[in-house]
């Protein structure tokens, strides 16, 4: 999973957002380092609806702008979750050899 | 979407139009109030990241298929692939504007321009047409040669002859003389190139004994000359000369130009074509088989003619349509035709709903 799609799927782990409640959450939890573009966000909402990841919730209207909201399926939850394994075990293993090599450099 | 006075929204409504007009219809209003809500107080243009952004994604968009990573390559080859063709008979057609093939009297005078003190043989061919096959015009009966398997023989018409009689001079200086005369004359000559040809296939041949092939070109204007030095033993004359035309210049820009509409529209058919296959299986099938037969006789051509092209001079380079191997791979061309025809047969035809349209009331 590529960290736009993981940080995406983080997001809407919080609760159903609307795209533009996404792109703000994203640029939060990647400390400013992603900021998603609406075309990009789009492009991938449609790809993650594609895979039953992500559907969407509700609509609403707001100052005459209409807002869709998406939410994670039960799929999504176990991809984000699969993923998140996956992540921590691999900062588990550098975290381990970083240690192991830490009296070393000392 | 309904029009507003905001110009920072019509031009991002304009720039909507990069995605297809039934994504508009449902996804138009929610994208535009999200690109509202991001843009900055007092913003009147979309930045250009976010111009190449919708634009990006509005072209995926329409390739529909969401969740292939690999849709898009698909989209570049058959663009690719039908611009090329589009190019290919774009340039064709652009021949058209060249003078006729060199008749007999031009190319005596050639001849005698370039091989003063040699003896042109009676039996000078000249060419009907500017493309011939098996020496005649394209014609209702040569048709099906040309697409059924004899396609390799539509060649450019040539006017040639040969000297007859004993060399009068030893071959290099005949060559030295014809270099000078020709450029003495106005025309460009190339550096001459040499093959020895492989006429005996044991091993313990001597390769000294082998007969040598010296080609030299020269062009002037739109005509090309290719003189031909040869063993006479093998070849029965020393000298073999062929006049031609060389590519009007109005090929190049015709071609540039057919390439890039033919790709595009290529493109949008494509794209047309995908989103309207989504739920068929037998659409990327008959995708693969379509590009496969369009692609393979471009790779065997261009693989050859590179290598010819890299032999010796070519002041005009082979016709676009001989580098995508047409028509001397037609059939390939024809198979692979009936293959994008099947598959946009296949779009045309109703589909099943798979998302049924539901109305809520209330």
């Amino acid at each position: 999973m590529r960290e736009p799609t993981f940080l995406i799927l983080t997001a809407l782990a919080g609760g159903p957002r609307h795209g533009y409640g996404i792109i703000q959450e994203v640029t939060a939890l990647s400390a400013a380092r992603v900021t998603l573009l609406p075309g990009t966000l789009y492009t991938a909402l449609d790809r993650l609806t594609a895979q039953g990841l992500v559907e969407p919730d509700r609509e609403e209207v707001v100052d005459g702008r209409l807002r869709r909201y998406y939410r994670l399926t039960p799929g999504g939850l176990d991809a984000l979750r699969a993923e998140t394994v996956r992540l921590r075990q691999l900062a588990t293993a550098a975290e381990t050899r970083l240690r192991a090599l830490r009296p070393r450099t000392t | 979407m309904p029009p507003t006075g905001d110009p920072l929204a019509r031009r991002y409504r304009r720039l909507l139009l990069a995605y297809p007009r039934a994504y508009r219809r449902e996804r138009g209003e929610e994208l535009l109030g999200l690109l509202l809500d991001g843009a900055p107080a007092g913003q009147t243009r979309p930045s250009l990241r976010e111009t190449a952004d919708l634009i990006r994604g509005g072209l995926r968009c329409r390739l529909g298929r969401p969740a292939s990573s690999t849709v898009g390559v698909w989209a570049v080859l058959t663009a690719l692939i039908c611009g090329l063709f589009t190019a290919a008979l774009a340039s064709r057609v652009a021949w058209e504007t060249s003078r006729p093939q060199p008749d007999r009297a031009e190319f005596t005078a050639a001849f005698a321009e370039a091989f003063p003190r040699h003896r042109l043989g009676d039996d000078v061919s000249t060419a009907r047409a500017l493309f011939v096959i098996y020496g005649q015009p394209l014609s209702r009966e040569s048709l099906h040669s040309l697409l059924l398997g004899d396609g390799g023989e539509y060649q450019e018409g040539v006017a040639a002859g040969s000297a007859v009689g004993p060399m009068p001079t030893a071959e290099a200086e005949t060559l030295a003389t014809a270099r000078q005369r020709l450029r003495n004359a106005g025309w460009q000559v190339y550096e001459p190139t040499s093959e020895v040809l492989q006429t005996c296939a044991d091993p313990r041949c001597d390769p000294a004994s082998q007969p040598v092939e010296t080609v030299l070109v020269a062009r002037r204007g739109d005509t090309v000359l290719r003189a031909t030095f040869d063993d006479p033993r093998t070849f029965g004359s020393y000298l073999g000369v062929e006049l031609q035309r060389a590519a009007p210049p109005a090929v190049l820009p015709a071609a540039v130009l057919a390439g890039l509409v033919g790709g595009a529209l290529a493109w949008l058919v494509f794209a047309w074509a995908s989103r309207r296959t989504e739920d068929r299986r037998r659409a990327p099938v008959l995708l693969g088989l379509t590009l496969f037969f369009w692609w393979a006789p471009v790779l065997l051509a261009t693989a050859s003619l590179a290598g010819h092209h890299l032999d010796e001079p070519h002041p005009s380079w082979h016709p676009l349509w001989e580098w995508l191997g047409q028509p001397t791979l037609s059939l390939f061309f024809l198979v692979g035709l009936a293959g994008a025809l099947i598959l946009l047969v296949t779009a045309l035809t109703p589909r099943r709903d798979a998302r049924p349209l539901t109305v809520s009331l209330g």
